[in-house]
């Protein structure tokens, strides 16, 4: 473990501040992705800046039919909120899936966006990674999953950001330079090393949830067990029904690229009866939208399948539900 | 002391150990660094497989604050588990085989002088070719790990019993099939620690260690330290599981002491997760190919199995593994004629070991699974073909194994009702499956590793002038309840207060010897050694109360806490007065209670016939419920119901918890665990990726004790910890069959498995509609 200095800053300003002041500094909140990485040497800091207990971060507010999460908000808060299970159950429902009870009581929702990408390559100890001659994320030149792409192809493996995607959330982001609100969309880049678009001192402090009205939406991961694992492939789907057709179509991959993203081309879906041909065309338009690479124990084959299995199925499932 | 009608056996009694571990207060080893201790820590071979032609340690003996380095240099005795197979050196010496292998070590003032140390090793290496699986080790002109075993084979084993080619010729079907089991490890809960004390006045040794077996660990550090046994001191502390993983010394174990001598003070090492799993020692990856014979009816009329196990880059406990993998074929079922060939094959991988269920779970997921498809290719209900082919008790099978008590029949009836398999079984809803299986176990081998002339167990009861029972116990208590059971033996048969007793376990300074907790002999034997000296002791105290009470001795009864004149309750005397007189001109008492095994029992006269002999079996069914998901391939499971014919339950709730924990193990072992390597490097050394199963995958579990009191267990107790495993994979593969129509083999059943297999099933009927059309088209044509 490396050794490391622990600042407490009083508010985003001077938290932003002290990251600015140091070399290798890096904000803390829940710790669950980062101090595991920490230990095996694969992320560094010097200075972490703790940022859990800033009340800017903490908070779920509802104006009119909008939530404003705070980024320091716990997944267990998260899960257990009135305001989320009313107004964006899918919050919850993709929330209470990630890790286990323990991992849920301290990690964060802003950690849980941010959280780092994933590789067997990567996510290893130092022994085993010296051993193996390091990868390009990490002390080393080569992408092990691809070694003759220039690129990494770590994979996002974060749950709360595909059904954040389909829930059409926005990011408050504070920084150096000021504030800032964009799409969530517009955080992540396709890009194992570098999948957060973020300049250096950037924090997340909320995330924007807009009015779910007419949406129905739903989240389901495939992993081998039942808790604790990452995702191999997560769906997100939120859709609107209009008597036998569907209105409108947005569905979010997780656990299949560098970043989690929208499937785009769905809107030549809507408006049209979910039947066979739909179904064919929604596994196609998933299946375009994801590379999953060898970056798992679990072939990518599978992860690619089941992903296009997942969709349709939630989306067969949440078509229904709108019916009734 | 107040008398309270409270029985020693048969009581749900929570462990005696119990209450420290639920509420943190227990010491594990790692809770007992002495603070002052340096820090040990161990160099790995980067490689697989390499020529060693130098371990260059300058540096690191440079670095400030390391007060020792040690290599291959400083140990050329080499140990093993068998004293016929020792092939492996502490730290290593020419060559290294397996990712991970110990090469040097240091032991430094704290945690990050010696990471900086390990980093200044350099080794200079000859790179040999890799050997990972079974068939790159079978292979023609394969680089060999071990100059003297041809073929990487360490060791082949031939028998036949009966005569299988008439029975083959007797039956009206045969069916033949090869089943692969990934290797497994015991993921136990607590890593490997260890710390070891060297004085140098006295050069005296102790070792403070988390094994299952204290006593095997004395005699090789002795024997790789060069020392005298006597100037060794083992001690066990609260274990935190074990599963097989500790049940032969271990290289950090020896690694601790030579670097506590070198350093002349006190080591301390803990291991990571990944150190543990490099350890390894768990249950081989094995290809089992099975041949039955069947006739029209159900019974078996000939049994063919070929086992060839993957065992890792040394011998460990190898030869007994392959061997168990043979001998425990029989006595399950009444089979007629039973030809086994095993194979044990040396790999790069690390070296397998015991593992719960030794050697027997993957020939059993093999038999089970191939009865079960035969059963239903026949049109017979598969529990029906198990009562068929029931074993007749008592009885010896071919192989010269004793069955006295049989609980079997017991076990399915139970297993068959609770359930509603004759309502249920072939009636499922789509996607959902009921399977069942059996299994069995020994209940400790009856010929033990080491053979001494010792008896097989001894407890001592020390008395003294407190009236306190002391019950020194070398068995190891890792969490299987072993403290629980030797205490509750000598309260059932003394008949006195709880308060009055306290079990001291594994000192080696203190306690007797005890052979370890392997092969699930500690309830069967160490048992009957408490049975033989709380016996004793109660006929000195008895003969000491009549003394007391001027009568003789026949005339007086044990009431436990008091001894009276039979009938008589005017005239007694309390426990305390019994155990002064008892005392008068001898002092402190030790009553020493042994046991040992018959030499009847201790397996057929043939080469390796002693492995698996024992003196009683349990014995135990189960019946799996799954749903399987059609888009992931994820099995659920949703009830099990498992019954165990364990003898006698001397506590019915820890039995319970054994079979519940039996189950779970197994169920990992049939849903989602395996260790992966990919060029000889371990790919899953972590509890991530590693995949045992979660609570959230752990289903309601049924328990149902079967007693069949076995003749020469303590009241007639046999096992009840590893029976209950190797069942589950091959009741879970024929629930999923039920549930899928897939006849998988290939273990774990993971989700990808699945989900491939019904993809390529419905790409084989999608060819297979073409086909038929295109067919239909042409013959329209014409």
């Amino acid at each position: 473990m490396q050794d490391l200095a622990i600042l407490k800053p009083e508010s985003v300003a001077q938290a932003i501040a002290l990251h600015g002041a140091g070399e290798g500094a890096r904000y803390l909140a829940g710790g669950t992705d980062l101090v595991p990485n920490l230990r095996r040497n694969i992320q560094k800091a010097k200075t972490l800046i703790d940022v859990s207990g800033l009340a800017e971060l903490h908070g779920i507010g509802v104006e009119s039919q909008s939530l404003r999460i705070g980024a320091g908000v716990t997944l267990e808060d998260l899960c257990a909120s009135e305001a989320v299970r009313r107004q964006a159950p899918l919050l919850a429902q993709a929330a209470s899936q990630v890790a286990g009870p323990t991992h849920r009581a301290a990690g964060t929702v802003g950690g849980n966006l941010m959280q780092d990408t994933r590789c067997y390559f990567y996510n290893q100890s130092d022994f085993w990674r010296t051993a193996n001659e390091y990868c390009m994320k990490c002390e080393g030149d080569t992408c092990r999953v691809a070694p003759k792409s220039d690129r990494c192809y770590a994979c996002y493996s974060g749950d709360l950001a595909p059904a954040l995607l389909v829930l059409g959330a926005e990011v408050d982001i504070s920084g150096p330079t000021g504030n800032r609100r964009e799409p969530l969309a517009a955080l992540f880049a396709d890009d194992g090393m570098r999948h957060l678009k973020l300049a250096p001192g950037d924090l997340l402090v909320s995330v924007d949830v807009p009015s779910q009205a007419g949406w129905s939406a739903g989240y389901e991961k495939v992993r081998m067990r039942g808790a604790i694992d990452f995702p191999l492939a997560g769906i997100a789907v939120a859709l609107k029904r209009d008597g036998g057709r569907i209105a409108a179509l947005r569905i979010a991959c997780t656990g299949v690229n560098s970043y989690p993203g929208l499937v785009p081309g769905l809107d030549a879906l809507c408006g049209k009866a979910p039947d066979d041909a739909f179904f064919a065309a929604l596994d196609k338009a998933v299946r375009k939208e994801i590379q999953p690479m060898e970056s798992t124990l679990t072939a990518a084959g599978y992860r690619r399948r089941v992903a296009g299995g997942l969709a349709r199925r939630l989306v067969e499932r949440l078509f229904e539900a709108a019916g009734a | 002391m107040n008398t309270k009608p409270l029985k020693g056996v048969g009581e749900r009694l929570p462990l005696v150990d119990g209450i420290e571990k639920v509420t943190g207060h227990a010491k594990y080893t790692a809770d007992l660094f002495p603070p002052d201790a340096l820090v040990g820590k161990i160099y790995r071979s980067p490689l697989p497989h390499a020529e060693l032609i130098e371990v260059d340690v300058s540096a690191a003996r440079q670095l400030p604050g390391v007060v020792a380095v040690i290599t291959g240099e400083d140990c050329d005795v080499p140990y093993g588990i068998l004293p016929i197979a020792q092939n492996e050196f502490p730290l290593a010496r020419g060559k290294v085989r397996y990712f991970g292998e110990p090469v040097a070590a240091v032991a430094a003032i704290d945690e990050e002088t010696a990471d900086r140390a390990l980093k200044l090793i350099r080794l200079h290496v000859r790179e040999l070719p890799v050997i990972e699986t079974i068939a790159q080790a079978r292979a023609p002109g394969a680089a060999l790990l071990h100059d003297n075993k041809p073929g990487n084979v360490e060791r082949e084993v031939h028998n036949e019993f009966g005569d299988t080619t008439a029975g083959f010729t007797a039956a009206d079907l045969i069916r033949e099939q090869t089943y692969h089991t990934a290797e497994v490890n015991h993921a136990q809960m607590e890593p490997h620690a260890a710390f070891a004390a060297w004085d140098p006045l006295r050069e005296q040794l102790t070792l403070h260690t988390c094994s299952m077996v204290p006593y095997y660990v004395h005699k090789r550090v002795a024997q790789c330290l060069g020392i005298d046994t006597a100037q060794v001191r083992v001690i066990k502390p609260f274990v935190g599981g074990a599963f097989g993983a500790r049940v032969e010394t271990l290289n950090f174990e020896i690694v601790i002491s030579l670097l506590a001598r070198a350093a002349k003070g006190t080591v301390r090492m803990q291991l990571t997760r990944e150190e543990c799993m490099l350890t390894h020692r768990g249950r081989p990856e094995s290809d089992t190919r099975v041949k039955l014979g069947m006739a029209r009816d159900g019974r078996i009329t000939a049994c063919e199995c070929e086992v060839v196990q993957r065992g890792g880059a040394y011998a460990g406990y190898g030869i007994i593994t392959i061997l168990y993998a043979g001998a425990l074929i029989n006595g399950l079922y009444d089979l007629p004629a039973v030809k086994y060939d095993g194979y044990r094959i040396y790999s790069n991988t690390p070296p397998c070991g015991a593992m719960r269920g030794h050697g027997t779970v993957n020939t059993r997921i093999a038999f089970e699974s191939l009865m079960t498809s035969m059963a239903i290719e026949l049109g017979l209900d598969p529990i029906e073909v198990r009562r068929r082919n029931l074993l007749p008790c008592p009885t010896e099978t071919l192989n010269g194994l004793r069955v006295e008590s049989y609980g079997l029949p017991e076990c399915l009836d139970k297993v068959e009702e609770a359930s509603g398999w004759r309502q249920r079984r072939g009636k499922m809803p789509k996607w959902k499956g009921i399977g069942m299986a059996c299994s069995h176990f020994v209940s400790g081998s009856a010929k033990p590793v080491h053979f001494t002339g010792e008896p097989h167990a001894t407890i001592v009861l020390k008395l003294d002038f407190d009236g306190g029972i002391s019950i020194l116990s070398g068995a190891a208590d890792v969490g299987q309840g072993s403290t629980t059971i030797v205490a509750q033996v000598v309260v059932e048969v003394l008949g006195v207060d709880w308060r009055r007793v306290r079990v001291i376990t594994n000192d080696s300074a203190v306690t007797p010897k005890d052979n370890g907790s392997y092969s699930s002999r500690v309830t069967f034997m160490v048992g009957n050694a408490c049975l033989d000296a709380a016996n004793k002791l109660k006929q000195i105290l008895v003969e000491a109360a009549a003394r007391r009470l001027q009568v003789a001795p026949d005339q007086v009864e044990c009431m436990g806490e008091s001894y009276q004149v039979a009938g008589d309750p005017s005239r007694a005397i309390g426990f305390g007065d019994a155990a002064a007189e008892a005392l008068v001109d001898t002092g402190t008492l030790h009553v020493k209670g042994t046991f040992t095994c018959p030499v009847e029992f201790q397996g057929g006269k043939h080469r390796g016939g002693a492995v698996g002999s024992t003196m009683g079996f349990s014995y135990a069914a189960q019946a799996v419920e799954v749903t399987v998901d059609p888009v992931t391939g994820r099995v659920s499971i949703d009830k099990v119901w498992a019954a165990l014919d364990c003898g006698y339950a001397i506590n019915p709730l820890s039995v319970e918890g054994q079979v519940q924990g039996a189950v779970f193990m197994g169920m990992g072992q049939g849903l989602s665990e395996q260790t992966r390597y990919e060029n000889g490097k371990h790919a899953a050394a972590n509890f991530l990726e590693y995949g045992f199963p979660t609570i959230a995958e752990t289903p309601p579990i049924e328990v149902f004790i079967v007693e069949s009191i076995d003749p020469n267990g303590p009241f007639g107790a046999k096992e009840a910890s590893e029976g209950p495993l190797a069942g589950f994979p091959a009741a879970l593969a024929d629930a999923v069959r039920e549930a899928t129509g897939l006849e998988l083999t290939d273990f774990p059943l993971t989700p990808e498995r699945i989900a491939e297999a019904l993809e390529a099933r419905e790409r084989a009927g999608r060819a297979a509609q073409r086909k038929a059309a295109k067919q239909s088209a042409t013959e329209g044509a014409v």
